[in-house]
This record gives structure tokens, C-alpha cells and sequence, in this order.
């Protein structure tokens, strides 16, 4: 719920004009009712006090003017008077009382008139005081009392009357305010039912407003994914003029630009795998005429004078470094172009350890270099490109054994949950800061006038490191001048799965200590 | 002006000598290649184009065929496959491109085998060799899932009715009938078969699997001749169906 409520601006929105409309609706509501109960009261109040003023004047009138001597007839008069007042039943019914007042020195036995079903609490003490001071004047207070077991809301008006032979009295009438009420009430429950009526056409009118300005804005958010997910033919409806369709024409114009020029670099791409190819194959060829013509001349050159087999030496020296040359600018070039693409399986990658030392081994004879190997038991699995990780750990070698200054090289595989991991260390020059920031770019070399004996292009751990990254893989590279250089490799088990962290320390242990 | 080329001229006499098209659009190449070929005792026959390539195979006959891939006219691809409509003479691609789809288009095509420019002289021989080289004297006659393999001929037969396979695919199918209970690796394969003495494209062996099952299997989707071994390689099924 809450979750809706903070993804869906709509529900947002909705919910936010229909508290705000219910507050406005309540408080109108509220005026309106008090309005019309003070308008109800007001009415009956004055309809109340002149039928009082009335009923009061027709008593006193004939009380005043009956001539009467004795008790007895004055009190038939009283009761033929005072209960003709009074209204039985219906909602506008109305009680009477004719109330002595206290504090009289004759001695009455004259009975009260009052009506049957008169609860005296609706006359309280405090009205009678007030009717008794009033010098005549209609007085009255609003009361409540039970009417068939409901309470209803009333008026008692009060007057005060003088009655010949029995003295001071208080003529009371009790209205009944239910007819009122009712009203009143029926008004309330029409306001009510109105209020919800109108919350729910609120909601609906607010719901559907939103919608159609959210919705373009949830299409034109979801097309951006979807652009933004590689699918660059999506595009939005552009509908009328309003701002909704210039943000569908914007959107679209920003989608046609940026599909525009991803083209445009993807056909540079291939402009560039195509020249790739092209040099491969135009260059390709006529070295491969040299080097057969190179190879019969060489083959020949016990039959050629000194100087015409030594050039026959070099040339073929040459051709071969020229080859190795020619084949690492076209891989180099394969990975700018991104057409490098690997062949993965999963294999055994001491096996591939084993490999590239195999093919090492004779320069390591030559330089006169021990090649130390520490294999974990058991085959080391992952998946990788056997052909490329051979080359890279050849190349790595061959690097250690140039260096190394004829002392031991460790080569070291581990292996963990996430990753597996090869570390060639030597003991050689090393390298300093400055160099060790350089040592993957291109064409670089750690000691220009070092004599170089095994050659190299100058591109073979700039591609080292591609073929690393082209296996989500890292090849880092730790150096010491003096203490001597430690490349490792860290391959992921799986080739869609993360490195956690390698297996070999880097330095290795065998450094540290 | 003369060129001394060092190779292996001696012949017995009445030995045949190998004749070897060589397809390629560099003249130097071409020229060179087949004093290369002539050095090492064979007989070189040229064309340049992708067009003249198909006449000079019809008219000459050779024994093998090296071809470019990138020729003018049309492509050593498509110069393989109108070779193969009328011969299962040995086909060694020559490519500039090692590792892009030439090389399978190429084997799909029905190329035996590929050399990749620059390539060294020796190694060119090499595959020649291996292409040309006869099964050995003693190889015998065998049965394999209803059919018989003939090494003296060359012939494969089912119910009496020849199936046309190039030499290569013979010597894939007689190398796995030889020993039906073993399972060769493609690196064994690529040994016995192909003749590499060091680890080379395993894709030689997939390719060529799939085209020795689509001419001997009754089913090649479920191959009863040629199986799988999931994570080995492949042996040979039983001698009758």
C-alpha cells in the first residue's frame, strides 16, 4: 500500500484532492447545518412567543373580566381556561402549566392547572425567578424532555398572571421543537449524502484528470528504459499541441539523435574492423611471399658467400620479428575495433600452466633459468579462452625470464569459490613507481637501452591486459627495483560471474617474507 | 634467370608425381608457393581467379587444391563448393583471417583443411602431405552400422549402393571403425586424420562430423554411425544397425 502510494503519482494525487475536497466539504457542511438549525430555532422562537403573547392575553382578558366571587366558579373558570392552551399529540404539540408563585400571604386552596403529562424539570427554577421579575414580559429558555421515550429539544416560555381572589401566578406553555429537528435533520443527511456523492465524483474526476497527464508521462518514462535498454526504435505517439505532445516530440527527437550517432559510431566500428581486415589480408600476403622466398634463400645459404648467408641470417631474423609484429598490431587493432570475441570453455587451467612453461622452456634454458611451479592438487576449473590464457602466461613468462637475471621464477595457481588465479614472480631488476604505471601501454619498454635479447613487440602486456579484461578478468602487477616483478592473473570461475577477491596475495608470500 | 630450390626430388620411377592447383590472386604468391610445392617434389598447377579455378580443376585434374579465399570473380567458398559437386579431391584453404568465420564457412563449404598466411614453407608441405598421404597397406575392410568401409578402394557401401565420401570423411570413419569400443578425442583425431603433430582447430573435427553424418546417417539429428561421447569426443556405433 505504502509502496503504491510512493510509486504511483496518480494514487498520490487522487488521495491528496480527495483529503483537501473532504476538509472543504465538512467545513461547508458544518456552516450550512449550524446555519439552518439557528434559522429553524429563530423562526419557531418568534412563531412561539406570539402564540404565548396570545395565549397569555386570552387568559389574563377573561380571568380579569369574569366575575367571579367564589373559589369554586373562579376555579371552573381556570379549568375550562388553562387546558384549552394546550395542544395534545403531533409534533407541534404544546403543554401548559399555571404555576402559583411562592411567597403569597393568602391562603389558596385553589389547584394548578397542568397538564397531564407534563415533566415539571422543563420549567426549572431559574425561569420561574426570572418570569416573576419580568414585569410582564414574555421570558423563555430552550429545555429538553423525554416524548414517547425519545428526547426531543423544546421551548418553555413563561408569563406571569394575576388571577383575581387567588393572587400571583406564572403561566407556563412548553413547545415541542421536534418538528424542527426533524427537519433539521433530514437537511443534515441530505448535506452528508451530497458531501459523499460529490467526494466520490471528486475522486473520480481527479483520478481521471491525472491519469491522462501521468499516463504520456509513464509512457514517455517506460520508452526511455526501453531506449535505454539498447532498443533504439522506440519511439512515443506524438498527439496535439499541448506540452505532453512537445515532450513526446522532444523525447523522440532526442531518441532519433542518440540513434543517429550510436549508428553512426557502430559503422565507424565496422569501417575500422573492415580496414582491419583489409591490412590483415593485403599485408598478409605478400609477407607470406617473403617469407617463403626468405626460407628458401635461408635453407640455401651453405652455397652463398660469407656475407650473402649472413644477410640471409638477418633477413630471416627479421621476417620472423616483422611477422610477430604485424600479427600483434592486427590483434591490438581487433580489440579496438571490439571484434575480439573469446572462446570460452571450461577447462583445467593448470593444464594450461603446464603449457605455456612447456613452450618457454627452452629460452629458459638458454638464460640459464630455474622455473619453479606451485600447483594446487587436483584440476584448477574455469572457463576461459585456453588459446588466449596460454598466450598471456607465455608472454608473461618469456617477460619474467628477460628480467630476471637468470634467477628462479615461481609460477603459482590458486583458486578459491569466485575465482582462480596464476602469479609468475621473478627476482630480477624490478621496476620503480613510474615505471610500474607505464608497464601496460603500448610500445613501452621499462629500460630502453637494455639489450633486448628476446625481442618482443613492445604490445605484448598491452594485449595481455585486453585478454585479461576480455575475461572480466585482472591482471596486476607488482614491483619492487632490485627485489624483482610479480605479474597475476585472476580469472573468474564462470564467465559471467564476479571476481570476490583473488586467490594469491599480491606480492606473494614467497616475496613478503 | 634460375632458382635452386632444396626438396626432396628423388622419385622412384613410375611413382606418380602429385599434382597440386594452387588459387590464388597474388602472382608473386602463386609463383611462390609453387616453387615451393616443386621443391618438395610436386607438381604445380595456377590459376588467379575464382572463375578460372573451376575450368583449370575440370581440365587438369589435380590431385589437390590450395585456395585463397579472397579471390576475384567469385570466392574460394564458392570455388569449394563447385569442386566438391564433382570431386572429393583434398581442399586446403589458404587465409589471411585466422580466426573469423572464413575458416567454417570454408570447412562447410567442403574444405579439408586450412593453412593461415603467413604461413612457413614446411608447414604448407605438411598439410599437402597429410592430404595426400594413403591409408596404410594393412588397413582392413570394415563394417560399421550396416555399411563397409573399403581402404584399397576408397569405397563406402550400403546394401550394395555406393555412398560418395570425399577421402578425408573415409579416413574419419574408417579411423573410428577401427577401434569401435574407443573414443577419440578430437585432439586424437586431428592426430590420426589430419596429420597435426601439436594441438590445432578442434572445429576441423566438429565441421567434418557433421558432414560425414549427413551423408552416412539415416538420421543425422540422432546418429546411430557417428556418436557424441558428451565431453570426450566421439567413437563409432556397432557394425550393423
Amino acid at each position: 500500500m505504502i509502496s503504491l502510494f510512493r510509486r504511483s503519482l496518480t494514487a498520490r494525487t487522487v488521495v491528496a484532492t480527495v483529503l483537501l475536497s473532504a476538509l472543504a466539504l465538512v467545513t461547508l457542511g458544518g456552516f450550512l447545518s449550524y446555519s439552518l438549525a439557528n434559522g429553524f430555532y429563530q423562526n419557531r422562537l418568534d412563531q412561539v412567543l406570539s402564540e404565548t403573547e396570545r395565549a397569555v392575553s386570552s387568559v389574563q382578558g377573561t380571568v380579569s373580566a369574569a366575575s367571579v366571587n367564589d373559589e369554586t366558579a373562579l376555579q371552573t373558570l381556570i379549568n375550562a381556561v388553562v387546558p384549552s392552551l394546550e395542544i395534545v399529540g403531533g409534533s407541534g404539540s404544546r403543554q401548559v402549566a399555571l404555576l402559583r408563585s411562592p411567597g403569597q400571604a393568602q391562603l389558596q386552596l385553589f389547584e394548578s392547572p397542568i397538564s397531564q403529562d407534563l415533566d415539571l424539570k422543563t420549567i426549572p427554577d431559574e425561569l420561574r425567578v426570572q418570569v416573576r421579575e419580568s414585569a410582564g414580559i414574555l421570558t423563555y429558555t430552550p429545555v429538553s424532555f423525554f416524548k414517547d421515550g425519545v428526547l426531543v429539544a423544546g421551548i418553555t416560555v413563561g408569563a406571569p398572571v394575576v388571577i383575581p381572589l387567588a393572587g400571583n401566578f406564572e403561566l407556563f406553555l412548553v413547545f415541542d421543537l421536534s418538528a424542527e429537528q426533524q427537519s433539521l435533520a433530514l437537511v443534515q443527511n441530505a448535506i452528508t449524502v451530497a458531501g459523499i456523492i460529490l467526494l466520490a465524483l471528486i475522486a473520480l474526476v481527479s483520478y481521471l484528470v491525472t491519469r491522462s497527464v501521468v499516463r504520456p508521462v509513464e509512457q514517455a518514462a517506460l520508452a526511455a528504459q526501453t531506449l535505454s535498454a539498447g532498443k533504439l526504435d522506440e519511439r512515443l505517439v506524438e498527439r496535439g499541441d499541448d506540452v505532453l505532445a512537445q515532450l513526446a516530440r522532444s523525447f523522440n527527437k532526442m531518441a532519433a539523435s542518440l540513434q543517429q550517432q550510436i549508428q553512426q559510431l557502430d559503422s565507424l566500428s565496422k569501417m575500422q574492423q573492415r580496414f582491419v581486415a583489409d591490412v590483415s589480408h593485403e599485408l598478409r600476403t605478400p609477407l607470406t611471399t617473403i617469407k617463403l622466398a626468405g626460407e628458401v634463400i635461408f635453407g640455401n645459404r651453405e652455397k652463398l658467400d660469407p656475407a650473402l648467408s649472413r644477410s640471409a641470417e638477418l633477413m630471416q631474423n627479421q621476417i620472423e620479428r616483422f611477422e610477430s609484429l604485424l600479427a600483434d598490431l592486427l590483434e591490438i587493432s581487433r580489440y579496438d575495433a571490439r571484434a575480439v570475441v573469446a572462446d570460452l570453455e571450461t577447462q583445467d587451467l593448470n593444464a594450461v600452466v603446464g603449457a605455456s612453461i612447456a613452450s618457454i622452456e627452452p629460452l629458459a634454458h638458454a638464460k640459464n633459468t630455474e622455473i619453479r611451479i606451485d600447483l594446487p592438487k587436483g584440476p584448477v576449473e574455469a572457463e576461459f579462452d585456453a588459446k588466449r590464457i596460454e598466450r598471456l602466461l607465455r608472454n608473461l613468462l618469456s617477460n619474467a625470464v628477460e628480467h630476471g637475471e637468470g634467477r628462479a621464477i615461481i609460477v603459482q595457481v590458486g583458486q578459491n569459490a569466485s575465482s582462480v588465479a596464476v602469479c609468475v614472480t621473478d627476482s630480477g631488476v624490478g621496476m620503480s613507481r613510474l615505471q610500474l604505471d607505464r608497464v601496460f601501454d603500448r610500445f613501452w619498454r621499462a629500460d630502453p637501452a637494455r639489450q633486448r635479447s628476446v625481442g618482443g613487440t613492445g604490445l605484448g602486456l598491452a594485449i595481455s591486459k585486453e585478454d585479461a579484461t576480455l575475461h572480466r578478468g585482472w591482471l596486476q602487477v607488482w614491483s619492487k627495483p632490485n627485489k624483482g616483478t610479480s605479474f597475476r592473473l585472476t580469472l573468474p570461475r564462470r564467465a559471467d560471474s564476479v571476481i570476490g577477491n583473488s586467490p594469491i596475495p599480491l606480492p606473494p608470500r614467497s616475496v613478503q617474507t | 634467370m634460375t632458382i635452386t630450390v632444396v626438396g626432396n626430388r628423388r622419385r622412384l620411377e613410375g611413382d606418380l608425381i602429385h599434382k597440386v592447383l594452387v588459387v590464388d590472386d597474388d602472382d608473386a604468391l602463386r609463383e611462390m608457393v609453387g616453387l615451393v610445392l616443386a621443391g618438395a617434389g610436386y607438381e604445380p598447377v595456377f590459376a588467379a581467379d575464382g572463375i578460372s579455378a573451376v575450368e583449370i580443376f575440370k581440365d587438369r585434374n589435380p590431385d589437390l587444391v590450395l585456395l585463397d579465399i579472397m579471390l576475384p570473380g567469385q570466392s574460394g567458398i564458392e570455388v569449394c563448393k563447385q569442386i566438391r559437386a564433382v570431386s572429393g579431391v583434398p581442399i586446403v584453404m589458404l587465409t589471411a583471417r585466422g580466426d573469423t568465420n572464413d575458416v567454417v564457412l570454408g570447412l562447410e563449404a567442403g574444405a579439408d583443411d586450412y593453412v593461415v598466411k603467413p604461413h612457413k614453407g614446411e608447414e604448407l608441405i605438411a598439410r599437402v602431405k597429410a592430404r595426400l598421404r594413403p591409408l596404410p597397406d594393412d588397413s582392413l575392410v570394415l563394417q560399421v552400422g550396416g555399411l563397409t568401409l573399403d581402404p584399397k578402394t576408397f569405397e563406402v557401401q550400403r546394401e550394395g549402393a555406393n555412398l560418395s565420401l570425399t577421402p578425408l570423411e573415409f579416413k574419419l570413419l574408417h579411423t573410428l571403425a577401427s577401434k569401435p569400443q574407443q573414443v577419440f578425442s578430437r585432439e586424437m583425431l586431428l592426430e590420426q586424420v589430419w596429420g597435426y603433430q601439436y594441438k590445432a582447430d578442434t572445429r576441423l573435427v566438429n565441421v567434418h562430423v557433421q558432414r560425414l553424418r549427413s551423408k552416412v546417417e539415416k538420421d543425422p539429428e540422432n546418429p546411430k554411425i557417428v556418436m557424441t561421447v558428451r565431453g570426450h569426443g566421439y567413437r563409432a556405433g556397432s557394425e550393423t544397425l
